[in-house]
């Protein structure tokens, strides 16, 4: 059947730089090894199940380069390796445990395979999870971009020389990573502004995306709303998200992941179970945390913690049917009205933060295979895009340049600039200030490898104090005294490192350690941040 | 207030960041030689920070300050768009304008920001909490 309109699923995964080789259990590492358990290898094994069935996703996937970075990084496998077997191991004994209870036995069986299945995929990849995606990526199943070097705010950045290096060294880092040239870039948090028209284009990108609203103050009316592409003056295109398809799937109110049958997040054997029996899964500090072993359901709203019930995999699975059903019968609506409205097919653009799927709503990976599945098996006239292909294949869109906006709490920059996170932005610039004025400085100038190595390493602390993770872990109050840590310890070794280059008494043994332990970017040059008079 | 755990390199700067549509964020520092100006009260510890349209450098509002508060909320001038601020302080009577501050673009309000659903992973997870 031939499509009535097209769909354009993005899928955006980012987490900050995490990286502690001194510590073998470092608390927050943990989330990179949750998220490669419950997001990464899900919905690369369903998109690899698609591609081996003939039925291409057609989805585009935004991989950070802090988490292209983690995902390639060999200790945080080996370490990964290790939180695969620790929790493998345990399950043994939460089978001796639930002998009794068929209910918790029938999860933690299924908790099992989900651990044996990522332990297969990281063994059949070498611990690289890059690798299946740039295959799939190769073979034309789905479309790779990537994002802010750290995933900074970009319209938080005032100087230019400060998002040229962001945008730089994310493209340098996909060409690196991925073997070609980024076309596609997202905007993280969605945060736009239109000086990043230009930027974006000098960059090397071809498109991009923006939060709806965008739309809604841009400088000429959109007369197809989000239903089609646009273009900027100087030829970048735009993709707007839909906002009823990311209801769907975010809101609490309308949303799928809410529903009583899927996996409740704030159930956990770490702090359910005896403190004696799960000691040795904690960390050495032996605080409570989460393990990743949730064995129960939402059970209804407002149920009370203590009041879960065990989650049912068979039944959960039951609801992901209904839902991918209910979602593709609303775009078909979509499409239609659309049409009946329009006479021409509508693009529908959904974005989500990769790790809403399987992480937080654990049934996630197992709904956008059922939605693509039943595109296919029941014939709908819809199809997945990615977005170079429909740029490629669309009418030359109309010219807009959209209103400044995020994806944000509010639609703007709250989150990222209120009163429990302000105070960082005078260490941010400093460090910022100071990298470009030093760039400029030795731009052109001979110098030895270990100035210039120390100049790198500047570059890296410099680009990691600048993520939008610090202030946004600050202002949920979860891991902040981490989130000021890091960043005060980016900003102060950025500035440590360039005052010893203008002193010429660069410390090599301290820079050695943050080489270690910050190696992002191992192709980093300074004079990214060196002003250019076209940016 | 939260404020960082560690001084920061004494430096002029005036940064301004958008918020929201009604609201620029603004921070400063100081030079130690201005920084000392301030404490030996050669200039009043009020300080005036002073916003402009940037496209003709009209003045739009101005608002009073501490010194050593170090930074503001200021609402969006009625017209919006791109706006600068300066920082003044008073010495023997007569305003000095000690720095001046990057262009930032308030956004324009669109409307229905409550109703939209917000892709964020905390968000997500406060709400189905």
């Amino acid at each position: 059947m031939s499509s009535r309109g097209s769909m354009l699923f993005v899928l955006h995964a980012h987490l900050p730089y995490v990286n502690h080789p001194e510590d073998s259990a470092f608390l927050e590492e943990n989330w990179f090894f949750e998220a490669v358990v419950e997001t990464y290898v899900p919905i690369i094994s369903v998109l690899e199940r698609l591609a081996a069935e003939g039925i291409r996703p057609g989805i585009a996937v935004s991989i950070s380069p802090t988490l292209g970075a983690m995902l390639e990084n060999e200790a945080l496998e080996d370490k990964l390796g290790l939180y695969i077997s620790s929790r493998l191991e345990l399950l043994e004994k939460e089978l001796d445990r639930a002998k009794d209870d068929p209910a918790l036995l029938k999860t933690v069986k299924f908790y099992q395979k989900l651990y044996e299945d990522a332990a297969a995929l990281m063994h059949k990849y070498s611990g690289d999870l890059i690798t299946p995606l740039k295959s799939l990526q190769h073979a034309g199943q789905i479309e790779i971009i990537t994002t802010a070097a750290t995933h900074a705010v970009l319209p938080l950045l005032a100087r230019p020389e400060a998002v040229r290096a962001q945008l730089a060294a994310a493209a340098e880092d996909y060409e690196d990573r991925f073997n070609r040239k980024p076309s596609g870039f997202w905007l993280p948090e969605c945060a736009y502004e239109p000086r990043l028209n230009s930027y974006l284009k000098l960059s090397g990108f071809n498109y991009t995306f923006t939060e709806s609203h965008a739309l809604d103050s841009a400088s000429a009316q959109a007369p197809n709303g989000v239903y089609s592409p646009y273009r900027t003056s100087n030829g970048l295109g735009l993709f707007a998200r839909d906002a009823a398809s990311s209801r769907e799937v975010w809101s609490s109110k309308f949303g799928y992941p809410g529903d009583p049958a899927y996996r409740e997040f704030y159930r956990d054997l770490g702090y359910d179970g005896d403190y004696d029996y799960v000691r040795p899964y904690l960390g050495s500090d032996g605080i409570r945390r989460p393990l990743g072993l949730k064995y129960h359901r939402i059970t209804g709203p407002g149920a009370d913690l203590s009041a879960k019930e065990y989650y049912d995999p068979e039944a959960a699975l039951a609801r992901v049917d209904a839902h991918a059903s209910d979602f593709l019968a609303r775009r078909m609506k979509q499409t239609d009205d659309f049409y009946a409205a329009r006479g021409s097919r509508p693009l529908i653009v959904s974005c989500y933060d990769a790790e809403l799927f399987g992480h937080w709503w654990f049934e996630g990976p197992a709904f956008l295979e059922a939605v693509i599945r039943k595109i296919r098996a029941e014939r709908l006239p819809l199809q997945f895009v990615t977005p170079s292909e429909y740029l490629n294949s669309c009418q030359e869109p109309q010219e807009i340049t959209p209103g400044i906006s995020s994806w944000g709490e509010n639609g703007y920059f709250d989150p990222w600039v209120n009163e429990t996170n302000d105070f960082i932005y005078p260490a941010v610039y400093a460090a910022t200030d100071k990298m470009i004025e030093t760039a400029n400085r030795f731009r052109n100038q001979d110098l030895s490898i270990l100035n210039t190595r120390a100049l790198n390493q500047a570059a890296r602390e410099t680009l990691l104090a600048q993520s939008s993770d610090w202030a946004f872990l600050l202002y949920i109050g979860s891991h902040a005294d981490y989130a000021k840590k890091r960043l005060e310890a980016h900003a102060a070794d950025a500035l440590k490192l360039l005052g010893e280059v203008i002193e010429k008494r660069v410390d090599e043994q301290a820079l050695a350690a943050l080489e270690q332990q910050n190696n992002v970017f191992p192709r980093m040059n300074f004079r990214v941040f060196a002003s250019v008079s076209k940016f | 207030m939260p404020e960082l755990s560690r001084p920061l390199p004494p430096e002029d700067r005036l940064v301004l960041l958008p918020k929201n549509p009604g609201t620029f964020f603004v921070f400063w520092q100081f030079s130690a030689s201005r920084a000392e100006s301030f404490r030996t009260a050669s200039f009043s510890p009020e300080i005036e920070l002073r916003l402009y349209y940037s496209d003709d450098k009209t003045p739009a509002s101005s608002h009073k300050a501490q010194w050593q508060a170090g930074r503001a909320y200021l609402p969006v001038p009625e017209r919006g768009g791109n706006c600068e601020a300066a920082l003044y302080a008073l010495r023997n009577g007569a305003w000095e304008k000690l720095l001046e501050s990057n262009q930032a673009a308030a956004p324009v309000t669109a409307g229905m920001a409550e109703d939209r659903a917000y892709a964020s992973l905390e968000f997500h997870k406060k709400v189905l909490s």
